[in-house]
């Protein structure tokens, strides 16, 4: 049962994440464009609103909204947890990507653009390898947030990881071990994630050592 | 002589909200000339050096170059980008990249998507099938990155990222990044500013080596001897105008506005 909970778990977070990650750059992208040359005015607009919208609500009446609501038909609780929390965290992870494109030197830009680059092929051979490296470590403390925040799905009635010490509670009365073991697994999933996570961060940087870590270094 | 002129500009002028920074300014760039623009800062040289390839968009007047303006909007600028090259005082080395890559990268960009566009109208029976590959393009262009790099010494470095660099070895390979796509003109907007004194000879060098190849090219700068020793012409900018401009002898030896003198009386 923990490891069916903690499968779903993984699960939500995972495509949540990928959801997560797809709306937030393109809107940080947007809003950077936006920004540089002045054109992409209404959508840049549309991003504003939805970010305001969405950080200024809590996730769990977000998720009851598309789940009794929206996704009134549809019963993949799952899926539509995964959608929720990927919505949800892709207006923060708008704002780190933001923070990562601002990171970038203006001169970047300019320096492609002169060459008779476009501000897509810019945009792609220069300003997102740089500001993706720039914003890889609050990207990954979101991914972290969403593991163990999705534990919220227990509210529609899925079963994640955090769901199931109360079903078991309701079996064997046992309250204290459930709780334990459901709090070692979910420690055991972070402490090996921010493994993982710190060593794709050390490879992408082994790329270009020679920078001798400055990061925004001209 | 008219015909020769390679950039006119027309009663270009440009402002930022209200603040007018060039107002109404024309001149004609020639080819093989060599101008050297100078002025007090605020005085709008560079911002006149940055709307020649608009990566300040102006708010009137026309710059023309190869019978195009390119201040109308709807002309494609990044074509005509391709044959200015710029380089700029913060040397603006793509970071992510290393020193080949920085130099490779716009001709190679530029020629594959050619490449596909000449593909795909082959598909459809529209053109010609290419006759180059992707892989002669890369050799092609690692051939010429090299022997760029060869041509400032710096071939060893090849591999480095720019970090790792002095601000004079960034700058010659801003230059000869700049040259890759073999440009038309070059425009330099204070290429000696940001750096140490020591490393401001190497980078004059190499573009003195430019001007004697003919390069045509557009200065701004404060290095009032480089201006001396290199410039066809040299235009004075003050208050978004061209105050005066002439000869380095008679801008230098005789200048005629009270501004002019006030200024040369500071930076000489």
């Amino acid at each position: 049962m923990y490891l069916e909970g903690l499968g779903n778990t993984l699960l939500i977070a995972l495509i949540a994440a990928a959801i997560g990650i797809f709306i937030g750059v393109t809107m940080a992208m947007i809003n950077y464009i936006n920004k540089k040359t002045g054109k992409l005015k209404p959508a840049a607009a549309v991003c504003r609103f939805y970010i305001t919208l969405v950080r200024g609500t809590p996730v769990v009446l977000q998720l009851m909204i598309l789940y009794f609501v929206v996704f009134a038909f549809w019963d993949n609780g799952i899926m539509i947890g995964a959608i929720t929390f990927g919505l949800n965290s892709g207006a923060y992870v708008a704002e780190i990507a933001r923070s990562g494109f601002e990171s970038v030197d203006d001169g970047q830009m300019e320096a492609g653009r002169s060459l008779g680059l476009s501000t897509w092929q810019t945009m792609r051979s220069i300003i997102i390898p740089q500001a993706v490296r720039n914003c890889l470590p609050p990207l990954f403390n979101e991914f972290i947030m969403l593991v163990k925040e999705t534990a919220i799905v227990g509210y529609v009635g899925i079963y994640d990881l955090g769901k199931i010490p109360g079903l078991i509670q309701s079996r064997t009365f046992d309250y204290l071990f459930p709780l334990l073991i459901a709090a070692a697994l979910y420690l055991v999933v972070v402490m090996a994630l921010t493994r993982i996570l710190h060593m794709i961060e050390r490879n992408l940087a082994k790329s270009d050592r020679n920078r001798g870590g400055v990061r925004n270094g001209k | 002589m008219e015909n020769n002129v390679l950039i006119e500009v027309r009663a270009l002028s440009k402002s930022f909200g209200e603040l007018e920074v060039l107002k109404s300014v024309s001149v004609d760039i020639r080819k093989g000339e060599k101008v050297v623009i100078v002025g007090a800062s605020g005085s709008g040289k560079s911002t006149l050096l940055r709307c020649l390839n608009c990566l300040e968009d102006p708010t009137g007047g026309e710059i023309i170059f190869e019978n195009e303006n390119l201040a109308d909007p709807k002309v494609n600028i990044n074509i005509h980008r391709q044959k200015m090259g710029m380089v700029f005082q913060q040397f603006n080395l793509f970071n992510n990249k290393n020193v080949l890559e920085n130099i490779m990268l716009a001709p190679v960009t530029i020629r594959l998507k050619r490449l596909r566009t000449e593909k795909r109208r082959a598909l459809f029976k529209k053109g010609d099938k290419p006759t180059e590959t992707k892989e002669q393009i890369l050799a092609e262009e690692r051939e010429k990155a090299m022997k760029l790099l060869a041509r400032i010494g710096l071939e060893d470095k090849a591999e480095v990222y720019p970090s790792t660099l002095s601000g004079g070895q960034k700058q010659r390979i801003a230059i000869v990044r700049a040259l890759a796509m073999n440009p038309k003109v070059m425009l330099f907007d204070e290429p000696t500013s940001a750096l140490d004194p020591e490393m401001v000879g190497e980078v004059l060098d190499l573009m003195k080596q430019l001007a004697n190849e003919g390069m045509t090219m557009v200065i701004v700068t404060h290095e009032m001897g480089f201006a001396r020793e290199v410039a066809d012409r040299v235009l004075f900018m003050d208050g978004g105008v061209i105050a005066e401009q002439g000869t380095p002898a008679e801008v230098f030896g005789a200048p005629k506005s009270e501004r002019l003198k006030a200024f040369l009386a500071k930076v000489l």
